[in-house]
């Protein structure tokens, strides 16, 4: 069964892609998702885990952090999606569409690799499921780890924010 | 008169037992109540011994073999203590929580709230700025259950990334806004069922209008946002037009029989 509607899941360990396969049914009834978004043996059964990039290591974690955050498309994101996701067809509407949480992100998404996006409903829903099972719906990163990594990425973010805001020009000599 | 470094005791009979502190748990969970004499003061179990993150006083304790530390949480420094202190019904921070926390600033009741959690627990602790936030940072190099993010939290995509699911958020972020910016946040990162404490400043809203036409206000946007508020309390006399506001968000639909 071919699946209509990717997601992609942004964490501090990596990018996760997501996919649909009962689009049709979930995309006009909401409240079942909300539902649904609560029990993992169900909500699994509507999203699937379909690949995973994670960071190297702390610096490109920050790196990508600092991408996204701005709605901007790193590199390790682009290759990623452009491997995961399915061709589309040149000149012809597949249907095919992807989840993301940021409509910036999704623009650049879009003009970079030409694959067609939307953040609107059931797309924060389904994010929602995502975020809460997380965890468990992949096998490649446990819960402890992904709080180590939110902790490690969260200090080195906020450690460069507070350095590089302090209405201070560092000139650079080159 | 006593030499040097001699112990401080009342002397007589007895002496050597010094100001015999009793450390009780509080009936919310993850928060105590030191009493000696007659003095009670609020107090969380600290999660570094030895180490005071405003200057707060600290309070040793026998426990068996070993010591256990406490330190002081002042109700005119927190709204969070000013609430608990004024007897708020539930605050659903409790060991092993998951917590947003919105307007963390400098980090004093993060470190309480970092405190009552445990090492089970996760805070995110969100603060805008920079000049409270190095603090912030500080605090939370020595507290690993806390994860400090710069950041707006009128943006919550910004800092997506860096949070997962939690059970709770807590704000006190005095934006006019401020209900609209926890909704963003509960929309983005709140449990079905999970839980907000609100501190809202009437003055921060309307300075114009009676602060409780403000709290009204404020509890019937709520209402909007699938926020559901089930308690709402003054915090005087530690502050001063100030309401707490604790609900549930997304409320399982009750079954019909």
């Amino acid at each position: 069964q071919m699946a209509s509607l990717y997601l992609l899941y942004e964490s501090a360990v990596g990018y996760s892609l997501f996919a649909t396969d009962e689009t049709a049914g979930i995309a006009l009834d909401s409240p079942s998702i909300q539902e649904a978004a609560g029990d993992l043996a169900k909500f699994g059964k509507v999203v699937k885990f379909k690949a995973f990039a994670p960071f190297k290591n702390l610096q490109d974690a920050l790196e990508n952090i600092n991408a996204v955050s701005e709605g901007l498309l790193p590199d390790l994101l682009k290759t990623f999606l452009e491997t995961n996701l399915p061709k589309a067809k040149a000149g012809k509407k597949s249907g095919l569409q992807l989840g993301v949480a940021d409509h910036r992100l999704g623009t650049a998404i879009t003009e970079a690799i030409g694959f067609p996006t939307t953040h609107v409903d059931p797309v924060p829903e389904l994010l929602r499921g995502v975020r809460l099972h997380f965890p468990k719906m992949q096998s490649q990163v446990k819960g402890e780890a992904i709080s180590k990594s939110q902790l490690g990425l969260g200090h080195s973010y906020s450690r460069a924010k507070v350095k590089f805001n302090v209405h201070r020009v560092d000139n650079m000599i080159i | 008169p006593r030499g040097r470094g001699a112990p401080r005791g009342r002397g007589g009979a007895g002496a050597g037992k010094t100001n015999a502190v009793v450390v009780e748990p509080h009936r919310l969970e993850g928060v105590f109540i030191a009493r000696s004499g007659a003095k009670d003061v609020l107090v969380t179990r600290n999660m570094t011994p030895g180490i005071s993150v405003y200057s707060e006083k600290r309070i040793s304790v026998d426990s068996g073999e070993t010591k256990v530390e406490y330190r002081v949480w002042n109700p005119f420094r927190s709204k969070l203590a000013a609430g608990i202190l004024g007897g708020v019904e539930a605050i659903y921070i409790k060991p092993g929580a998951k917590v947003l926390y919105l307007g963390a600033a400098s980090g004093t009741t993060v470190s309480h709230v970092s405190d009552i959690v445990g090492p089970e627990g996760l805070v995110y602790a969100v603060e805008f700025s920079h000049r409270s936030g190095r603090d912030l940072i500080n605090m939370a190099k020595k507290r690993t259950n806390v994860i400090p993010i710069i950041e707006d939290a009128r943006h919550p995509h910004k800092y997506r990334m860096l949070v997962g699911m939690v059970d709770v958020i807590f704000a006190d972020v005095a934006q006019p806004n401020q209900t609209q910016i926890v909704a963003l946040n509960a929309h983005n990162f709140l449990k079905n069922g999970g839980h907000f404490v609100i501190s809202i400043k009437a003055s921060c809203i309307d300075s114009t209008a009676e602060p409780a036409a403000v709290f009204a206000a404020e509890v019937n946007k709520m209402k909007t946002e699938k926020m559901k508020p089930r308690e709402q309390l003054t915090l005087e006399p530690f502050e001063r037009d100030h309401a707490l506001v604790v609900g549930e968000y997304r409320p399982a639909a009750k079954k019909t029989a």
